[in-house]
């Protein structure tokens, strides 16, 4: 099958924040040098080659732009200072725009100021959108869900999340057809039959539990350059913290949901810090607040290669995450002051704003990683399997 | 033959002739041949040691014939000629036997053999020895005026160049215009100075020196006479034409180039948008402002490498100059239109020496180099929906198959022999296989042909950029300074000689000369044939088509040949 040809791919990925790779003379020092890339999956050097001839398929359905975590030796060791892994950070944001068929999420990359407007103007409707249904906001004690209604919370939320997960199913679908084209495998490859659906299990065993929880090849083969560090300074300690701190308040904010509508707990029910959903938030936000105070910390800092070029998109995953968690322990804490705080109202209604916006935003932002790295990290295990039935 | 005293000197070549041939016995077999008055075996016949011991022996035992059994005469016959020289002994008294090129080295087999080949092979040049008679070489006076044929950069340059040193110029062009291809080009590498420009100040220079007169239309018809003095017969094509008689010294050949021409369907030649490096150069250079070809802007440009050049079975040379020139092209677009996309798809780019930077400012400036397997060069076509694509493989995705939609096609064709078969007829010059003009020797004498006196420049010998031409060019003016700037010229005179009292006048010697040296002349009345001593090359073809043996080769003449016939089949062991 011929590829044709797209001249400008270049210029457009250029424009998600690579360096100059026209420098770039092929010599695969850079992948020569990477931990992470093997013979099922070479990189960078290839997919910088796709970029400058303008194979624009192919760079998008290569899960090697998903299996970099940018450690930044590429970069160190490039004789032409073509900084690859750069270019493979640009190349993944660019390829999050182009599986989202909105133009979102273009938008949000290429144009930071416009972006922000929208982020702002999104996290104010959703302020008005709740503020419109108020009730009051009693003095004696903090009722939160008198001020803005649980249900309207509830259902808004559930909206939320049916929009961001058909945008997100459209990129993944996208990705996932590009990929398996590109890798030959079929649909009856992966459930067709018993061993091929066993073969599928463990290679999402392997994508989701132990790369993606696990942090496995983060951990293990980026270790080279993560040794000055202790490994609560590490960055994929910081980055697990991020994900997992993410993850156990998104299980709590679900389970609480779960208890009222099973009648156990209404929501916003004050509980003992032991109880096991408020333990877990608890837990999870500090993760959530540590990790992302060090990434924004390390980003201030330039602490290492890839926390010194930093984008708008960078900054915007980070300041939402922070700041949602961080209005989070804000309602916590008015919650249990003796004297309930008035402001306390203020800061929930900004929470739960920034929280909805941080959701739906997810498939158009950084965010997106967060499902395609896993999808990408399904058909490299798929392939590394293939690989050793081969041999 | 009165009795000869003749020196033999076997040489051992420090063991690369003495480890398979037995020098001893070799000297052993020949020391008592008759005529041998000092036999010697040397280490190294070349060394300085070894010549003033043959100088000596010359002179104290009065030789007068001299035999040097050691290497192929092509790389000491002038050393010992000039030993023979210094002793006072002419030098054509004196014979090389190779013993190391076509002995030693051939039978390191079979020592025994080898031994008893040097024996017989030393005995014939003996006896060829016997029969030398003393030569001078043949002196004659030159013609102090050049011929230059071919009035492109190369041509132009040389003519200027031998006004500056005296010597008088007939500038001879066959097209109306002087300047050549150079003269047609905008911006050039190097130092981007255009090809125009430099050829109108050339053209300025030329008009200014009274000694150059310049032919335009004209074209060389025939050559006479012999070297030094040449007649050169220049038609020049007014109505009607106009045949005028020059005399001149020496002829530089500058005749330049041609440029290869795909046939139609070869890359997609005759497609509408398929373009030769020429064509689209001239496209280039006619632009002001964006790129266009027929009224539509160009954004993509495809350039497919080495079309008729390195095709094996057909120009397997390297044209040299196209990589270079495409990718100044490609900069001149760049600078034109710095969005244009430019690929370059190429077997190797050879963009050599000075010239690689122009290849790195143009990957600065975005084009982009891929190169295709030998085995599968790129496909031009126009698809179905009428868009112009090149489909090839790059080597660094991993041999991917990828098409590209290109606005223009340009066929990096490279230059070719330029059709001169009537030129080439008149001066009897040589073609290599490659169908260029062949030079004697391409390190040591690069511009000489085996024609004395007609020299080569530019283009005509082989693929050149301008700068190698004008050198080449340049080269040749040297040369033609030291044929002419003399006065005189010494040839060698190892050449045919008729005896006219035998000679009947069949003309088949004429027939046999490549070198048109054999005239009709009448000596008493009788037509007999005469050779040109100085138009002779020696090469014996008209000796053995001779039916009353009247043709005599100086130096190797008919008794000389066999006797070394008989002394070859004689038993070598004595």
């Amino acid at each position: 099958m011929t590829a044709l040809v797209d001249a400008s791919l270049l210029a457009d990925v250029q424009r998600f924040g690579a360096a100059d790779v026209s420098a770039c003379f092929s010599c695969g020092n850079c992948t020569a040098i990477c931990p992470l890339s093997t013979n099922d999956a070479t990189f960078p050097r290839r997919l910088i080659r796709y970029a400058q001839v303008g194979m624009k398929d192919a760079l998008l359905s290569s899960k090697e732009l998903w299996t970099c975590y940018y450690c930044g030796e590429c970069s160190d060791t490039c004789p032409t200072q073509a900084d690859p892994g750069g270019f493979m950070a640009a190349a993944r944001r660019y390829a999050i725009a182009s599986y989202d068929r909105t133009h979102l999420a273009r938008t949000m990359y290429t144009s930071p100021v416009l972006g922000s407007v929208i982020a702002v103007l999104l996290a104010a409707f959703f302020a008005v959108f709740m503020y419109a249904s108020h009730g009051p906001q009693n003095a004696a004690s903090l009722a939160l869900f008198q001020f803005i209604p649980e249900e309207l919370i509830h259902n808004t939320g559930v909206a939320v999340m049916i929009l961001v997960f058909l945008a997100g199913l459209a990129g993944v679908a996208t990705m996932a057809r590009g990929i398996a084209r590109r890798e030959q495998i079929t649909v009856r490859d992966v459930v067709g039959s018993r061993a091929g659906l066993k073969r599928s299990t463990q290679a999402l065993w392997v994508a989701l539990g132990i790369e993606s929880l696990g942090q496995r090849r983060y951990r293990v083969d980026c270790e080279t350059v993560q040794e000055a560090q202790p490994w609560y300074r590490r960055r994929w300690f910081i980055h697990a913290a991020t994900m997992w701190g993410f993850l156990g308040l998104l299980t709590a904010t679900i389970l609480d949901y779960g208890l009222a509508l099973l009648g156990i707990k209404a929501t916003g029910t004050p509980v003992p810090i032991w109880y096991p959903v408020r333990l877990l938030g608890t837990v999870a936000g500090i993760a959530l607040i540590y990790g992302t105070s060090l990434l924004i910390l390390d980003r201030l800092r330039g602490a290492n290669r890839s926390a010194r070029d930093s984008t708008a998109a960078d900054w915007m995953l980070l300041a939402l995450l922070w700041v949602t968690g961080a209005s989070g322990f804000l309602i916590e804490l008015a919650l249990y002051l003796p004297q309930p705080p008035l402001w306390g109202y203020w800061v929930f209604l900004f929470h739960v704003s920034v929280a909805m916006e941080l959701v739906l935003l997810a498939p158009f932002m950084k965010f997106a990683h967060a499902v395609y790295r896993p999808v990408a990290l399904f058909f490299y295990a798929l392939a590394e399997h293939r690989g050793t039935e081969g041999s | 033959m009165s009795e000869r005293r003749i020196g033999v000197y076997i040489c051992h070549c420090g063991g690369n002739i003495s480890d398979y041939v037995d020098v001893d016995q070799v000297l052993a077999a020949v020391r008592d041949e008759p005529d041998v008055a000092v036999a010697r075996t040397a280490m190294f016949a070349c060394s300085d040691a070894t010549q003033q011991e043959m100088v000596q022996d010359i002179e104290d035992h009065h030789l007068d014939g001299l035999v040097v059994a050691s290497c192929s005469p092509k790389l000491h016959m002038f050393t010992f000629r000039g030993v023979a020289k210094r002793a006072g002994l002419n030098p054509y008294e004196y014979t090389q036997v190779n013993i190391r090129e076509q002995d030693s080295w051939a039978h390191t087999d079979d020592p025994v053999g080898a031994t008893h080949k040097a024996i017989s092979l030393v005995r014939a040049g003996i006896a060829r020895t016997r029969l030398t008679t003393p030569l001078e070489p043949v002196v004659v006076e030159t013609t102090p005026k050049a011929m230059v044929i071919g009035a492109g950069i190369a041509g132009l340059r040389a003519a200027i160049g031998l006004a500056d040193i005296g010597l008088g110029v007939f500038l001879v062009e066959r097209d109306e215009q002087l300047g050549g291809w150079v003269g047609r080009f905008g911006e050039m590498y190097p130092h981007q100075r255009n090809g125009q420009e430099l050829i109108a100040t050339l053209v300025e220079e030329v008009r200014k020196r009274p000694s150059i007169t310049v032919f335009t239309n004209a074209e060389l018809m025939a050559k006479s006479g012999s070297f030094g003095n040449y007649l050169a017969a220049v038609r020049v094509n007014t109505n009607p034409p106009n045949l005028i008689q020059v005399e001149v010294g020496s002829i530089i050949v500058a005749t330049g180039f041609d440029t290869y021409q795909p046939e139609v369907g070869e890359y997609g030649y005759g497609i509408e948008g398929v373009l030769t490096l020429p064509e689209f150069k001239a496209l280039v250079d006619g632009t002001r402002g964006s790129l266009t070809y027929h009224g539509k802007p160009v954004h993509t440009i495809a350039y497919v490498y080495c079309v008729g050049s390195r095709q094996p079975g057909g120009n397997e040379y390297c044209s040299r100059f196209c990589c270079a020139a495409t990718v100044h092209a490609s900069l001149e677009v760049a600078a034109l239109d710095k969005t244009v996309h430019q690929y370059h798809l190429y077997r190797d780019i050879r963009t050599y020496g000075k010239y690689e930077l122009l290849y790195t400012e143009s990957r600065k400036k975005g084009s982009v180099y891929m190169k295709f397997p030998d085995d599968t060069p790129p496909a031009v076509a126009r698809d179905g929906a009428g868009r112009l694509t090149v489909t090839t493989r790059d080597t660094l995705t991993g041999g991917e198959e990828l098409t590209i939609p290109a606005d223009l096609v340009v066929l990096v064709t490279g230059m070719v022999p330029r059709q001169n078969d009537e030129l080439m007829n008149v001066l009897k010059l040589p073609v290599g296989r490659d169908g260029f003009f062949n030079e004697i020797h391409p390190k040591l004498r690069p511009v000489e042909t085996v024609v004395d006196g007609v020299l080569i420049a530019g283009a005509c010998q082989g693929p050149k950029n301008s700068a190698e031409s004008v050198a080449s060019g340049l080269a040749a003016v040297t040369q033609s300074a030291a044929i002419l700037k003399k006065g005189v010229a010494e040839l060698d005179p190892l050449v045919a000689a008729v005896d006219a009292d035998a000679c009947t006048w069949c003309g088949k010697c004429l027939e046999a000369c490549p070198y048109a040296a054999v005239e009709q002349i009448t000596v008493d009345g009788r037509e007999v044939a005469a050779i040109s001593a100085t138009t002779c090359k020696g090469c014996g073809g008209c000796v053995p088509v001779c039916p009353e043996d009247a043709i005599d080769l100086r130096g190797y003449t008919d008794a000389q040949i066999r006797a070394m016939i008989d002394s070859l089949v004689e038993e070598p062991v004595a």
